[in-house]
């Protein structure tokens, strides 16, 4: 086991996976490798069935994997547990659960008792900015207001690390800029480790420290981009836009491959 | 002119004219009832007609209506009893029939729901039994079952049904990304079935409930036909159908009947519907 100073918030290592459908094996991740420092947000981005959501469920614990390693702080991933939070592209919220209630239900599954749960879901509502909608349902939010609970949700279990599988896919443009922003607010006040999935160039570019740009299937990391710009970022400027142009041309070359193979299927 | 339009347009899109057609849709039932019932009596407007051999199946709403009044005011001359002990009666066969089956359709409908295997094994089953009518039932339970269990048993297996059906269906629907957040959450196998699986199939439950409680009404007169302890609406009905003279207190019995399955099902709605609102679901 590493130590923290040296080690990783996430390491994979020739992590692989195989789907069975009938008779019919698909590869979908082969020696897909990565590490992402703590407190570091990584972006994964690729063609759609690249397998980067699979990857993500994978360090989640909610998929098995096929071969290779993750490990989240040293520790090897084996199923599901609070020390990863997920937020996801459909929110996720119970229904039937208030703000309040959706955001305390990590704690209240670990058996926090109600004054302490009362105290953390009042200090996360602040920090995602949804005061005096505390004991509003899913149904009466919107879907910008959603996910703020299902970021609140997530980081309710003080995670090691939070993965988010296209959070803001199901926004309209407007919402989603500012949820970027408020990801990136949030980010910097809570200094978690974030994987992103997102198949959004622009997205990839605004928010995260580095991007993973994936191969089309089988998935593996075709290159690693150091976005490096400081932060608040604009969209406009020169060098946002020169960042964009390579992750762009990374990502049009796997298109290609992508749409080449599905004209001629070998 | 304008105006008068704008009127209609609004009234037709009024609550009040749902309302008034609920109204205007029974006034239609009854005239015609009537109508008919006049016909076969020969009775105003239908004046000149010899009356028909078969006039006195079908008294008009007026007499079903003051044998409605007077089964609750005087004993009935078969059973003797006050149509109030024959409504109790039969409610505490839909009660103990309705908690029996919710008993045991919930748990085994949610396993079903849930696991594949117990779904596998318990389908044949259901399948056989649940087009078999309750009615088919009636003489092997009265006989094996007696005049207590066997009434509650038939009720219990037009109760059964429903439930089980909505509820596996329900426990099968659940969102697997509730699932799979839950999971990340922290969440164990029995949280996520408390405190997600369960939640998740209350409003199918409350369907299976309501549809359940209507099926069971309409076994309640198979149920007390052949015999029954102490009276009961179905067991009114079938003594009244052996002479013409009471045939009036047998349509009363069957509009008590028509009563109080909307009764029972308006409470479940109401349960139901307080449920949504607590559960934040409209």
């Amino acid at each position: 086991m590493d130590g923290d100073e040296v080690g990783s918030s996430i390491e994979i290592t020739g992590l692989s996976k195989v789907f069975a459908h009938d008779r019919l094996e698909v590869l979908a991740l082969d020696g897909f490798e990565l590490q992402v420092r703590p407190g570091e947000f990584v972006c994964l981005l690729g063609p759609s069935g690249c397998g980067k959501t699979t990857v993500l469920r994978i360090v989640a614990g909610l998929e098995p994997k096929s071969g290779g390693s993750v490990t989240v702080h040293g520790r090897e991933v084996v199923d599901a547990g609070s020390d990863r939070g997920m937020v996801f592209q459909e929110f996720a919220l119970f229904p039937w659960r208030t703000v309040r209630g959706n955001i305390e239900f990590g704690l209240e599954v670990k058996g926090v008792p109600p004054e302490k749960r009362a105290e953390t879901s009042r200090r996360l509502i602040e920090l995602v900015g949804l005061k005096k909608f505390e004991d509003a349902h899913p149904v009466q939010l919107s879907g910008g207001m959603k996910q703020r609970v299902g970021i609140a949700r997530a980081l309710a279990n003080d995670p090691e690390v939070l993965l988010m599988d296209e959070p803001f896919g199901a926004l309209d443009a407007q919402t989603r800029n500012l949820m970027q922003k408020e990801l990136l607010r949030i980010w910097s006040a809570t200094g978690k480790t974030i994987l992103f999935v997102t198949h959004s160039v622009d997205e990839a570019v605004f928010l995260a420290d580095r991007i993973v740009v994936m191969t089309a299937r089988p998935g593996k990391v075709k290159e690693v981009i150091e976005v490096g710009l400081p932060r608040p970022r604009d969209r406009t400027s020169g060098e946002f836009i020169a960042v964009r142009g390579r992750v762009l041309a990374e990502l049009d070359e796997e298109f290609e491959k992508a749409r080449a193979r599905e004209i001629s299927p070998d | 002119m304008d105006k008068l339009v704008g009127a209609i347009w609004k009234l037709l899109r009024s609550n009040w004219l749902r309302i008034l057609l609920g109204c205007a849709s029974l006034a239609v039932f009854i005239a015609v009832w009537w109508l008919y019932s006049a016909y076969l009596h020969a009775e105003w407007p239908f004046s000149g007609r010899t009356p028909s051999s078969t006039a006195e199946y079908l008294p008009n709403p007026l007499q079903v209506l003051s044998a409605f009044f007077d089964s609750f005011a005087h004993r009935d001359p078969v059973s003797h009893l006050f149509m109030t002990s024959h409504i109790y009666a039969s409610m505490k066969r839909i009660f103990f029939g309705f908690v029996l089956a919710f008993a045991l359709a919930v748990p085994v409908g949610l396993l079903m729901g849930r696991s594949r295997n117990a779904e596998a094994f318990g389908k044949p089953i259901v399948e056989i039994f649940r087009p078999i009518p309750p009615l088919a039932w009636v003489p092997i339970f009265l006989i094996a079952l007696k005049l207590f269990w066997g009434p509650i048993a038939i009720v219990f297996l037009g109760i059964f049904f429903p439930i089980l059906l909505n509820v596996t269906f329900g426990a099968k629907s659940v969102d697997p990304v509730l699932l799979d957040a839950a999971k990340t959450l922290g969440a164990k196998k029995s949280h996520q079935f408390f405190k997600v699986v369960l939640p998740f199939t209350l409003p199918y439950l409350m369907t299976g409930v309501k549809v359940g409680l209507g099926i069971g009404w309409m076994c309640i007169v198979a149920a007390e036909m052949l015999g029954a302890v102490g009276g009961g609406v179905g067991y009114y009905i079938y003594n009244m159908a052996f002479q013409p003279a009471y045939f009036d207190r047998m349509y009363a019995g069957m509009l008590v009947i028509g009563l109080l399955s909307v009764l029972t099902t308006g409470v479940a709605g109401v349960i139901e519907r307080r449920l949504y609102r607590w559960m934040g679901m409209k």
